[in-house]
């Protein structure tokens, strides 16, 4: 057989491959089958030599029995008479006896043993037939009732019939062990063919690696049933290829929001350290260190935060509160800096109780506030909409008129270290990380948040942006198609 | 006022003892969790720092152990965790506050002051006063040489939680949380806007200026003795 079907699982316990599965199946399925058919086959052939034998032999005794009721032969012709019976049919013998005496026995038979052992019968019956080895030659025969208390013993050689049933079993296996060769052969090759797919699939996969994982398979050049195979695992690149881009920005930024602060505090320490200088320099010196290792510290504060509340290491401590109460005091928090810049805080709506935690709830209503009143332009309003439905829960939406964010940005605003623009990075402005922990937060709450930016009607910009002075054409224009309502939105779901 | 510091960690145990000491404290240091036990059954401080993870006792073991031993000295507790389930084990077995590393040194010196302040009874003061700043706490006024100084209400409760702390540096993170109950950094300028324009109707008519910055740190009102304010 082929050498795949050797599917013995050896002492590693792999499961069997699929080829000798199939082999497997496909082999005991063509054996059963021949098997069956063989024997049929067989048993068939038999039978009708059995009957073709009853057949003749009927014919004998029928013709011997004609002779015996023909009372025109006397009994010194019977034997001559009864002798021209067979005549035809070859390898036939017959025995009469009538009151256990032999009236006639053809010759090279004795057929006693027959008369004395077996019951006389009407007609032959092919089921009914005896066979017996006699010297060399195998005969089958049986007894038939004669006229007048006369018992007939027939008999026939069948020797040629098993030398040929002999010669068809021998050309029956060798068929049935060629076609399940064979037929295990075609599945094998059948398997292969079928498989061939799947390895072309996994030449494919072998290719993915860090740096190349943009691979996409076509799921119309694969069959049917790995369709869907092909498509999940486009699916899973894309995913990977996102989180593992994610992940390299994430690492890049890291590295130069680091290297800035480092860069600042070893260069400053360089120049002062290359030659002698007042108290007064060290100081300002070991200030402006000071405040450079802070913002590292708050980075590396927040970093740590959005690092445990990815593992799941923070637990909001929930508890009812009134988000209009939380929104007015992280507004009372901002108001001097707002009335500073000349901006309005407004809250408009109520919602009821929402169990949530105060200080993370604070924090993300003053993440989300502080970047839009740095950048507000003056006169404008800042504006935070609270409402609830039964279907939608609670949402807070929180408004401002400003610079147009690109739909490109806005799904990527609440990623760690995104910037919108990244020339804007260092203006007093935290690490990137305020709208990242935002949506921790939110998250935290069972919540989600989006930021929409729609491109107001040029009245309504130019009255809520309310430049006093008279801008020329082109700055109005374009300030026109900057500005723009940008919403954050926060839906928490009722449960 | 003594305080004892047990912290393994060799710099920061020498930066917060000269830091304590040069803020006029008297600072014992113990670098194991052991000493530091030892040093807290049988001497008597006013504040004990620990740090969480010591390499053989952790501080919270050595809470667990003086409070069952009857000790009430105040603890302030110094972690690299930063867990919520830390902060409430250590609270619960009876540290009095909770810093995590990080800090800066400002801030634990401002939570040390209010830990041991908390101790000592606080005379009900109905007036506050520096130099010719005089606040009334019954009247809600403030006055400046007898001339009424109008205030919003956090106004009026930022210049007296820095008249209540005279002289001692508060960071702006501790202001947010005194005053706003913002409990978390943020890292805006609010708090250097309402100190503006608090300095607006205390110091900017005055050639005597009260309101101090003090850089990389925080503010502090004190009466000028010198003329090296900033």
């Amino acid at each position: 057989m082929t050498p795949t079907n050797s599917p013995q699982p050896q002492k590693t316990r792999a499961p069997m491959s699929l080829t000798s599965r199939v082999m497997l199946f496909v082999a005991v399925a063509v054996f059963v089958c021949s098997v069956v058919l063989g024997s049929l086959l067989q048993s068939a052939i038999k039978e009708h030599f059995a009957e073709q034998d009853a057949e003749e032999l009927q014919v004998v005794a029928d013709s011997v029995r004609k002779i015996l009721q023909n009372s025109n032969i006397s009994s010194e012709q019977l034997p001559s008479a009864l002798a021209l019976a067979v005549v035809g049919h070859h390898g036939v013998y017959f025995q009469v006896s009538a009151n256990a005496q032999t009236l006639y026995h053809s010759p090279g038979s004795d057929l006693d043993w027959l008369l004395n052992q077996v019951t006389p019968q009407q007609a032959v019956d092919a089921e009914a037939l005896s066979s017996w080895q006699s010297g060399e030659k195998t005969f089958r025969g049986t007894v038939i009732q004669g006229p007048a208390q006369s018992k007939i013993a027939v008999a026939t050689e069948i020797d040629f019939h098993l030398h040929f049933l002999h010669h068809f079993n021998d050309a029956l296996w060798l068929t049935v062990a060629g076609s399940v060769v064979f037929t295990l052969f075609a599945a094998w090759l059948g398997v292969r063919q079928g498989l061939a797919p799947l390895k072309q699939f996994s030449d494919n996969i072998t290719q993915v690696r860090a740096d190349r994982l943009q691979l996409q398979l076509d799921p119309a050049t694969s069959p049917d049933e790995l369709r869907d195979l092909v498509q999940a695992f486009n699916q899973m690149m894309a995913r990977l290829e996102h989180s593992f881009q994610q992940l390299a920005n994430f690492s890049a930024d890291i590295a130069h929001e680091l290297r800035t602060p480092l860069t600042n505090m070893i260069t400053q320490t360089q120049v002062s350290l290359g030659k002698d200088r007042s108290s007064e320099q060290y100081r300002d010196l070991l200030y402006s260190n000071l405040e450079e290792q802070e913002r590292l510290a708050t980075m590396v504060s927040d970093m740590l935060w959005l690092a445990k509340t990815d593992h799941g290491l923070i637990k909001p401590a929930f508890k009812p509160l009134n988000l209009r109460t939380e929104l007015q005091v992280v507004f009372d928090f901002f108001e001097s800096w707002a009335e500073d810049k000349q901006l309005q805080l407004q809250i408009s709506g109520d919602a009821p109780a929402l169990a949530g935690d105060k200080d993370m709830l604070r924090r993300a209503f003053s993440n989300l506030l502080s970047n839009p009143i740095r950048h507000a332009s003056a006169n404008s309003r800042i504006n935070a909409e609270l409402s609830y439905s039964a279907n939608s829960g609670w949402t807070i939406a929180i408004s401002n008129f400003g610079d147009a964010i690109a739909p490109a940005h806005l799904a990527c605003l609440f990623d760690r270290f995104y910037r919108v623009d990244p020339s804007r990075q260092r203006q007093g402005e935290g690490a990137g990380l305020g709208l990242a922990i935002v949506k921790s937060i939110v998250e935290l709450h069972g919540g989600t948040i989006f930021a929409s930016s729609e491109v107001a009607g040029s009245e309504v910009a130019i009255s809520e942006m309310a430049s006093s002075e008279v801008a020329p054409a082109a700055q109005a224009a374009e300030q026109k198609t900057k500005a723009a309502l940008v919403t954050f939105v926060i839906q928490i779901a009722a449960n | 006022m003594r305080i004892l510091i047990v912290e393994d960690e060799l710099k920061t145990g020498d930066y917060l003892k000269q830091g304590l000491c040069e803020a006029g404290f008297n600072v014992t240091l113990a670098r194991n969790g052991l000493d530091g036990f030892h040093l807290a059954m049988t001497e008597s401080f006013a504040l004990l720092i620990l740090d969480v993870m010591l390499p053989d006792v952790s501080g919270l073991r050595i809470v667990q152990s003086i409070r069952e031993a009857g000790n009430m000295t105040p603890v302030l507790f110094l972690s690299a965790l930063d867990t919520v389930d830390d902060r409430v084990r250590g609270l619960e077995l009876g540290a009095d506050d909770y810093l995590v590393k990080p800090f800066a040194f400002n801030e634990l010196l401002a939570r040390a002051r209010t830990l041991l302040r908390r101790g000592a009874s606080q005379p009900a003061v109905q007036r506050l006063q520096i130099s010719d700043l005089v606040l009334d706490l019954g009247k809600r006024q403030a006055l400046r040489q007898g001339k009424k100084i109008t205030l919003t209400q956090k106004e009026f409760a930022l210049l007296e939680l820095l008249m209540r702390r005279e002289g001692e540096v508060l960071p702006r993170s501790l202001i947010a949380s005194q005053i706003w109950d913002m409990n978390f950094d943020s890292d805006t300028n609010v708090i250097d806007v309402a100190i503006r324009r608090l300095r607006g109707k205390i110091d900017d008519d005055f050639s005597q200026k009260l309101i101090h910055t003090v850089r990389g740190m925080g503010y502090k009102i004190e009466a000028p003795l010198s003329d090296d304010s900033n």
